[in-house]
């Protein structure tokens, strides 16, 4: 049933990419034009030093990227404040396309980008990451510059988790991945397995891509992304690459079982709309996980709706800004 | 002969220009654990970056320093170093990520010296971007194996095999911007161990107690009368010993530095000690030896050094007042060459050298600025009588 040809031929490794130059030139040579977006909610503590690491080696040093946006869900820290600081645009999502019904959440933020920003490359990277390191970039952007057939590209790492004590494991992360996203993709698209962290928030790819797809508002973005590419475009289009090392702030189970509701939901609806499963019954949107409160088991009840922003190429503010 | 210190406040507005290239640097830099004898790693990615910023000539010594040398206009002036220690007291274990604020960077060992490394490394770019030009070869070595018992092996290789002489020095350090050492005491680290024997048997009931055996070596060392002049102290560092809180210990440790001006006094403080640590030995019944870890000699310039004066002139010119204290860095392994050497700190901060280490970005514009003006001079001769 599954094959590794596309895990073979698609797959890179961030130090393919490392000739800074070269890149440059091809993009020039193409006439391209590449957009950051760091998507943020309360991360003040490692906004700046992505912004920095990221400007000075890509854009002081090397013109790769033309513009960095950080796209706010309404921190309640100094996030946006300290990126201001560092001279790059910052948004609070409820402020861009402003007439639209209001959602938060991540997906939500990438959706707003599209809008926002310029380039014909969107480039989106995580603002939690403390490893930081301008491979996170250049990695991505390798394939899509280097390559005429790739329009998408998503990270994979080898993911230590930072603790609460500031110790390091030497294996883990990727739980999502390996108890829920994995057995759906092998249950109903084997092909879609070779992609090893479907779940990283690192990716980049075609402003023509991500201006046709919907964009779940919460977690279940890179879910539908990887699904509604591999529909229109097939695997062939998208690659991955080994960025190495990622260290990010570790999530309680408890918050990894919302995240895997909200992923299942994504999954399930799409699956759905595939005519790959037919559900005969409508799905909850609450999610129910208990508590021990002084002896007594108490319920603690989560709403997570499915909310989906459509193409962002149908809105019309859209279609007048970018000519379409 | 001065016309440079003009110069530097416009100097320090256009490294300000490029601050997010060198914060950029202290914090790949500084992320990378580089515990003494392990800084390989660190040691690697300094000479990547000075390659790409063109650094003329890359390339790690036989002894794994990395070095990097920006050729000079003059074929015949003798080179002019720039060195920064690149291990750190952190293990491998702590964790390295830095975090940024608008004006602070913290994380471990950035204060010593991840900040001075990431300085050195960014030297070449700022060079460029500033269009300074030197007569000198500038020769930039991140220097491996400083602290502790690595005794400063880096830069004594370093300069062992160098051939040809050397115009000048300056050491960067990361903090405190302001100090600015150009001698060394004699010193000597020493450690002494002292272990109990376990073969007597758990039935023995007052078998001697290592920490209490150190806690005797101590108060001696505290009750010697050291002289006013030379100048002359002992400094109690570190100290480790025992299991747990209702068990004798059977092992404990003492790190000490006696320094002094004078090379001949730490030797006679050295063998008073030694007749302590052999006196408790043979009265306790347990093992107890002194052991040096290094050492190394007095040497200084005088401080009307032109080096020396004329580091003071740029120092006031940028505003900043210099504190001068005795420095056992390597700074003393150019010095006892004979090589006219300064140590300049970049900047000030916090939690020297504890995990939350943070140092402020605005006042490292200026501490750059004071080495430009410091390797200025050097390279209009002030070094050369």
């Amino acid at each position: 049933m599954n094959n590794n040809d596309w895990m073979k031929k698609n797959t890179f490794h961030h130090s393919e990419f490392r000739d800074i130059r070269c890149l440059v030139e091809e993009k020039e040579k193409k006439n391209l034009s590449i957009s950051l977006c760091l998507p943020t909610l309360n991360e003040e503590k490692t906004i700046a030093k992505e912004i920095i690491i990221l400007k000075s080696e890509l854009m002081t040093r090397y013109p790769l990227l033309d513009e960095i946006v950080v796209i706010d869900s309404g921190s309640a820290d100094k996030t946006r404040e300290i990126a201001k600081a560092y001279d790059v645009g910052v948004y609070e999502a409820n402020d861009i396309l402003p007439d639209l019904e209001k959602f938060k959440g991540k997906g939500e933020n990438l959706w707003k980008a599209l809008y926002i920003t310029s380039g014909d490359i969107i480039l989106y990277i995580d603002a939690d990451i403390k490893n930081i390191h301008h491979r996170f970039a250049y990695g991505l952007l390798g394939p899509l510059l280097l390559s005429d057939d790739i329009k998408f590209t998503k990270a994979f790492y080898d993911r230590p988790i930072s603790f609460g004590d500031e110790k390091f494991r030497a294996t883990g992360g990727g739980r999502v991945t390996e108890l829920v996203i994995r057995p759906l993709l092998s249950l109903f698209f084997p092909r879609l397995t070779q992609i090893l962290q479907p779940l990283s928030g690192e990716y980049a790819g075609f402003r023509e891509v991500f201006e046709k797809i919907s964009f779940p508002t919460g977690y279940g973005v890179e879910t539908s992304m990887i699904l509604d590419i591999y529909e229109k475009w097939g695997l062939d289009v998208m690659a991955q690459v080994d960025l190495d090392r990622r260290v990010h702030k570790n999530q309680d189970t408890k918050a990894l079982g919302r995240m895997a509701f909200a992923i299942i939901k994504t999954f399930l609806n799409r699956i759905e709309k595939l005519g790959r499963l037919d559900i005969r019954q409508d799905v909850f949107d609450e999610m129910i996980q208990y508590n021990l409160v002084k002896d007594e088991i108490k319920p603690d009840i989560f709403k997570i709706e499915n909310f989906e922003r459509p193409p962002m190429i149908q809105i019309p503010e859209y279609q007048e800004k970018f000519d379409r | 002969m001065n016309d440079y210190l003009d110069e530097l406040p416009s100097f320090a507005k256009a490294i300000r220009r490029i601050g997010e290239i060198i914060i950029t640097n202290i914090v790949l830099i500084g992320q990378i654990p580089s515990p003494t004898f392990q800084e390989k790693k660190r040691a690697d990615f300094l000479l990547e970056r000075m390659a790409e910023f063109q650094v003329d000539e890359c390339a790690t010594d036989s002894y794994g320093n990395p070095v990097g040398i920006i050729r000079g206009t003059s074929e015949t002036k003798p080179p002019i170093f720039v060195v920064a220690h690149l291990d750190t007291f952190f293990n491998k274990d702590s964790d390295h990520s830095f975090a940024i604020t608008e004006n602070s960077i913290t994380g471990p060992g950035i204060l010593d010296n991840s900040a001075g490394v990431g300085v050195l490394a960014s030297l070449p770019e700022i060079f460029r971007r500033l269009d300074i030009r030197f007569e000198s070869d500038i020769v930039l070595s991140g220097v491996i194996q400083s602290i502790g018992k690595g005794n400063l092996a880096g830069i004594r290789h370093l300069l062992q095999t160098w051939s040809g002489p050397v115009r000048g020095a300056v050491c960067l350090e990361s903090g405190e911007l302001g100090r600015l050492n150009y001698y060394s005491d004699g010193m000597i680290r020493c450690e002494v161990e002292c272990n109990i024997s376990r073969d007597d048997g758990w039935e023995h009931k007052f078998k001697p107690n290592a920490i209490l055996t150190l806690n005797e070596v101590i108060n001696e060392i505290l009750a010697m009368r050291l002289p006013q002049r030379p100048r002359a102290r002992v400094i109690i560092g570190k100290i480790s010993g025992g299991y747990k809180h209702g068990t004798i210990a059977y092992d404990a440790k003492l790190g000490f530095e006696i320094q002094s001006k004078s090379d001949e006094m730490v030797k006679v403080i050295f063998n008073e000690i030694q007749d302590i640590v052999n006196g408790y030995s043979h009265e306790y019944e347990v093992e107890l030896k002194l052991r040096t870890i290094s050492n190394q000699k007095a040497a200084r310039l005088a401080y009307n050094h032109p080096l020396v004066k004329n580091a003071v002139a740029v120092m006031k010119k940028l505003s900043l007042k210099p504190v001068s204290e005795p420095s056992e860095s390597e700074l003393s392994v150019f010095l006892s060459r004979n090589i006219p050497a300064v140590t300049l700190g970049i900047t000030h901060g916090d939690h020297f050298h504890q995990e939350n280490a943070t140092i402020k970005i605005e006042p490292m514009y200026k501490g750059i600025t004071q080495v430009l003006g410091v390797l200025m001079a050097i390279d209009r001769g002030v070094c050369d009588e």
